[in-house]
Formats: structure tokens, C-alpha cells, sequence
């Protein structure tokens, strides 16, 4: 092949008065796809607390604990310090209680904030189904 | 002249992962090289041990951030095989469309970071800048950058839409002119073709002996690409070529991959154009009879193995992972020798080295006698803990 010298430099001068490719983040921000993989939010009322989202995130990040037996009112704690955004949760729930949500800019200042607590009573099968009839 | 001994790393600014190198030089040429691993170490495969298969999907992504498919596709297909399921078409038609995008992705980053090494710093900036191309679009189709986590056992989780296929179809096009440019410059700008041409070299012979794998072997001149010895997935039903050079240099492994980077794009857009239509997956057991297998897939650096051994329960009993850059290491002692100091950062980025997904065991050698031996936590614990306890008191 023949070699040609600073076969460079004609691309070089193009991009002298191309536009940036990059955008002036924090003041504009490039939008993210519509399925983008953000943060696992909870829809309560469609929970019937089979714990499958539990037992397969890989992070461990899902907490159900029982408040109350008889009233059946549980907490679920999403930990979003720990969440690894896989959405394992969201395929894993049979009744699409989970979502993620687009949210990207996360970052604060403990880890303690990321935590999201939901408490909620229980929707028996019964309910869900009179609900939807 | 006198020989003497340089060390390099495990930290050190020409390494961008912690590895020790020991150079014996004479001069500046490099007589002898030795490599040490164990710096980056994470206990992937014992952690594997205590999660389940579902979970695991995830964890075997985060061997590797760059061929995080790879490693999930090796490892549902060893899965997959033990459960004796058969993945719709359409769901490994995707999982094909996802590695080649990967493999793309990761091609443009490499070509990025040998004209880094190499000192051609614009072109390593118009790669990477044409490089967010792929990336944007591997994030419609799997909502993430980096961690695509497209892959489940029995198919993949995602389908893809008529306006994803407009997009994607879109990307190749553009990105197929500029590698076309890539090519063109890379291999006509003289002073980039001499600072990399006869560098690093790695005789035919000397590669197959040495069990090199990937672009490496195949810029050594020979065409070995488990995408055409052991199909898996759809390959064997896609047209495209291995690439091979024959210069058996840093210059040939520019050469394979950006030959590679063409063939991609074709096999993208056969992808694309091919798609049947039907299922994405198949619903998978939980647990797994019992039974061993092996997983091999072509990731961009090369062959990649995964092994799993069930036992029946809903978690492996042994998952062992053997990643390109581990077989690459031989031969990069052979590329090594008399060469030059001044080459080492460039003949080590050209196996485009993965370091921490490499590491799988910590070996211990006792510095006074020399002693190697690879231990449990409790020995270590019983050995040195229980000696620095006997010491002080
Ligand atoms: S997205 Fe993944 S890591 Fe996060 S809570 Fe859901 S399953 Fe767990
Ligand atoms: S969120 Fe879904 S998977 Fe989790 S406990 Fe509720 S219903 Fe079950």
C-alpha cells in the first residue's frame, strides 16, 4: 500500500468548525432511551407479596419485612445504594408491581437517601380480581 | 552487556490494571519477561457458588465491563445446555445482534487505545467519539451502556422494535464510512504504520504452540474463530469470513480487527434483515438436573470457556471461568522478547489485555524461601494470623 503523509490532516482541519460532540452537561442533558434502566419503584397496590423479586435480585437490594400478620401490612425497602439496575425484579414480579423508572441522576451525599420504604397492606387475590371484573 | 531486572507495576502509569511485569533487560531490548498476576483478584467464581442461576446471570456480566455479553452468553448457554432447552430463533438471532454490536463496540475501543499507545492521539479521540454510536445504540436496545443484561436462561429479555431496526440499520451505515476511513488512514499514515509494524512479534508457529487465542492468533495467520469451528447460536447460518493477517505484528492485529469491524457490520445488518419473527424465550427450570458442561464463545479478545457443574439444587456447584486474556499471556511473553523497553505498552494493549476478568486465583509465595502455594482462607487465617498473634505476645 502506498503511504501517504500526514494523511491526517484534511480530517484535522474539518472538525476545526464542526459542532462539539459532546453536549454541556449539567445545563442540557441528552435524554435517555424510554426503556432505559433507572431505578426499581414500586407500584403498592399491586403487590401480593409473593417475594420473587427477593429471592432474585442479585444484590440483595429488596427487603419485605411483616409489620402486622393480621392486617397484613408489610414494608418493602428498595435499597438503591446496593441496586445493580438489572431489572431482574421487574421480570421476576408476576403481578408488573415493579417498574423502572428513567431516573439517572442518583448521586447524592449518603447512602442512606437512596433507600425508598414502602408500607403497604396486602391485596388479597380476591380483591385484585373483584377490582378488575 | 549486564542483565538486570526492572519491575513494572503492579502500579505504574503505562498499566492501566494492576499486573506485575518483571523485564530482564540488556540495554534497552527485553531478554526475558515474567508475568504476575493476583492484584485484582475478586472471588468471582466462589461467589458464583452461593448464588443461584438467575443470579448469576448478573454476576457473570460483572466479570468484564467491556465484553459483559460474552460472559453472559457463555454462561446461559452451559446452563441452557444442562437444562436441555431449545432457544426460539428470534431469542438467538438478538443475542447474535447484541455480540456483534459488543464486538464492535469493543473493537472501536481498542483501535482507540493502540493509537493511544502508538501516539496517535486524534485518531484515538474519532474512535471513541464514533464509538458512542454503538454504545447509544446498545442502550436502546437493552436499556444500559455498558451492563446490556439482554441475556436470560432460555432466550433474551428484550425484543426489538421495526424503529430499533430503523436506528440500528441507521448506526452500521454511518459507522461502516468512518471504519472504512480508519482503515484507509491506519494503514497509509507512515509514521503510525512504523511506530507499529514489526513490533510485537509472534511467529505462526509460536502462536498456535503457545495457544494464543482471538484477533491475536488470527493476526499470526491463522484462521481459528470459534464463530466457524464450533457455531453456537445462529452463526452457522450467517455469512461472513474470519479475518486473518499475515505480518504477525501489532501492525496485523490493527489490520484483523479492523477487518473484523467490516464483517460485523454485515453480519448486523443480516441480522437485522433476517430476524424471525415468533418467541424471544422459553420459560427455564430453577433447578438444574445434574450434569457438567462447557460453554465456549468468540468474545472480541477471544475465546472465551466457561465451565459449570450442577448438582440438582438451584445454585452451581462449581462454575470455573477462563477468559481470553488468560490465554493470551504466553504469547505475550513471546512478543515481548527483543523487543524494546519502549514497546512494552504498546505489545501489551495490543492483546488488548482484560486484566481483572484474568484473575482467578491468588497465589501466595513466601518471600524468604521462595515457597508457592495456593491456600484456603482458613490456612491463611491459621497461618499467618495465628504466627503475628504468637509473635507479639
Ligand atoms: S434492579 Fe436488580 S439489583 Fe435492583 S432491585 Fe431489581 S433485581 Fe435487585
Ligand atoms: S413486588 Fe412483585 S415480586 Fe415482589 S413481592 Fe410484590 S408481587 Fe411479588
Amino acid at each position: 500500500m502506498k503511504l501517504k503523509p500526514a494523511a491526517f490532516i484534511p480530517e484535522l482541519l474539518r472538525h476545526i468548525f464542526k459542532k462539539p460532540a459532546t453536549v454541556r452537561y449539567p445545563f442540557e442533558k441528552l435524554k435517555v432511551p424510554d426503556d432505559f434502566r433507572g431505578t426499581p419503584v414500586l407500584k403498592p397496590e399491586l403487590c401480593i407479596v409473593c417475594r420473587s423479586c427477593v429471592r432474585d435480585c442479585p444484590a440483595f437490594a429488596i427487603e419485605i419485612t411483616t409489620l402486622s400478620e393480621e392486617e397484613k401490612k408489610y414494608k418493602m425497602t428498595i435499597h438503591n445504594d446496593r441496586c445493580i439496575h438489572c431489572a431482574q425484579c421487574v421480570e421476576s414480579c408476576p403481578t408488573k408491581a415493579l417498574f423502572m423508572d428513567t431516573e439517572f441522576e442518583i448521586a447524592t451525599d449518603s447512602r442512606l437517601k437512596l433507600k425508598a420504604e414502602y408500607i403497604y397492606s396486602r391485596q388479597k387475590k380476591t380483591d385484585q380480581k373483584s377490582q378488575q371484573t | 552487556m549486564k542483565k538486570i531486572t526492572i519491575p513494572i507495576g503492579p502500579q505504574h502509569p503505562a498499566l492501566k490494571e494492576p499486573i506485575s511485569l518483571r523485564m530482564t533487560i540488556e540495554g534497552e531490548v527485553i531478554k526475558d519477561a515474567d508475568i504476575r498476576l493476583g492484584y485484582n483478584h475478586r472471588g468471582i467464581e466462589k461467589l458464583a457458588e452461593s448464588k443461584t442461576y438467575i443470579q448469576n446471570i448478573y454476576l457473570m456480566e460483572r466479570i468484564c465491563g467491556i465484553c459483559s455479553h460474552s460472559h453472559t452468553t457463555c454462561y446461559v448457554q452451559a446452563v441452557e445446555a444442562l437444562c436441555g432447552l431449545e432457544v426460539p430463533k428470534r431469542g438467538l438471532y438478538i443475542r447474535t445482534l447484541v455480540s456483534e454490536l459488543e464486538r464492535i463496540h469493543s473493537h472501536l475501543l481498542w483501535l482507540g487505545v493502540a493509537a493511544h499507545e502508538a501516539g496517535f492521539d486524534s485518531l484515538f479521540m474519532y474512535t471513541w467519539r464514533d464509538r458512542e454510536v454503538v454504545m447509544d445504540l446498545l442502550e436502546i436496545i437493552s436499556g444500559n451502556r455498558v451492563h446490556y443484561a439482554i441475556n436470560t436462561i432460555g432466550g433474551v429479555r428484550r425484543d426489538i422494535s421495526e424503529q430499533q431496526k430503523e436506528k440500528i440499520l441507521e448506526g452500521i451505515e454511518f459507522l461502516r464510512k468512518r471504519t472504512e476511513y480508519y482503515t484507509n488512514l491506519g494503514t497509509t499514515e507512515p509514521t503510525f504504520v512504523a511506530r507499529i509494524s514489526g513490533v510485537g512479534k509472534l511467529p505462526k508457529e509460536k502462536a498456535i504452540e503457545l495457544c494464543a487465542v482471538g484477533p491475536t492468533l488470527r493476526a499470526s495467520d491463522v484462521a481459528s474463530d470459534i464463530r466457524k469451528d464450533d457455531p453456537y447460536a445462529v452463526y452457522d447460518e450467517i455469512p461472513f469470513d474470519v479475518c486473518t493477517a499475515d505480518t504477525c505484528d501489532v501492525l496485523g492485529r490493527v489490520v484483523v480487527r479492523v477487518k473484523e469491524l467490516i464483517e460485523s457490520y454485515k453480519i448486523v445488518e443480516f441480522v437485522i434483515k433476517n430476524l424471525p419473527a415468533g418467541e424471544i424465550k422459553i420459560k427455564a427450570p430453577r433447578k438444574v438436573p445434574e450434569g457438567e458442561t462447557v460453554s465456549r464463545y468468540e468474545a472480541p479478545r477471544g475465546e472465551n470457556i466457561h465451565y459449570v457443574k450442577s448438582n440438582g439444587t438451584d445454585k452451581p456447584e462449581r462454575l470455573k471461568v477462563r477468559a481470553p486474556t488468560l490465554a493470551n499471556y504466553p504469547a505475550t511473553i513471546e512478543m515481548l522478547k527483543n523487543g524494546f523497553v519502549a514497546d512494552i505498552p504498546l505489545i501489551f494493549a495490543a492483546i488488548d489485555p482484560c486484566i481483572c476478568c484474568a484473575e482467578r486465583v491468588v497465589e501466595l509465595i513466601d518471600v524468604k524461601s521462595g515457597r508457592s502455594d495456593i491456600m484456603t482462607f482458613s490456612e491463611i487465617k491459621r497461618k499467618y494470623f495465628c504466627e503475628k498473634k504468637r509473635e507479639t505476645l
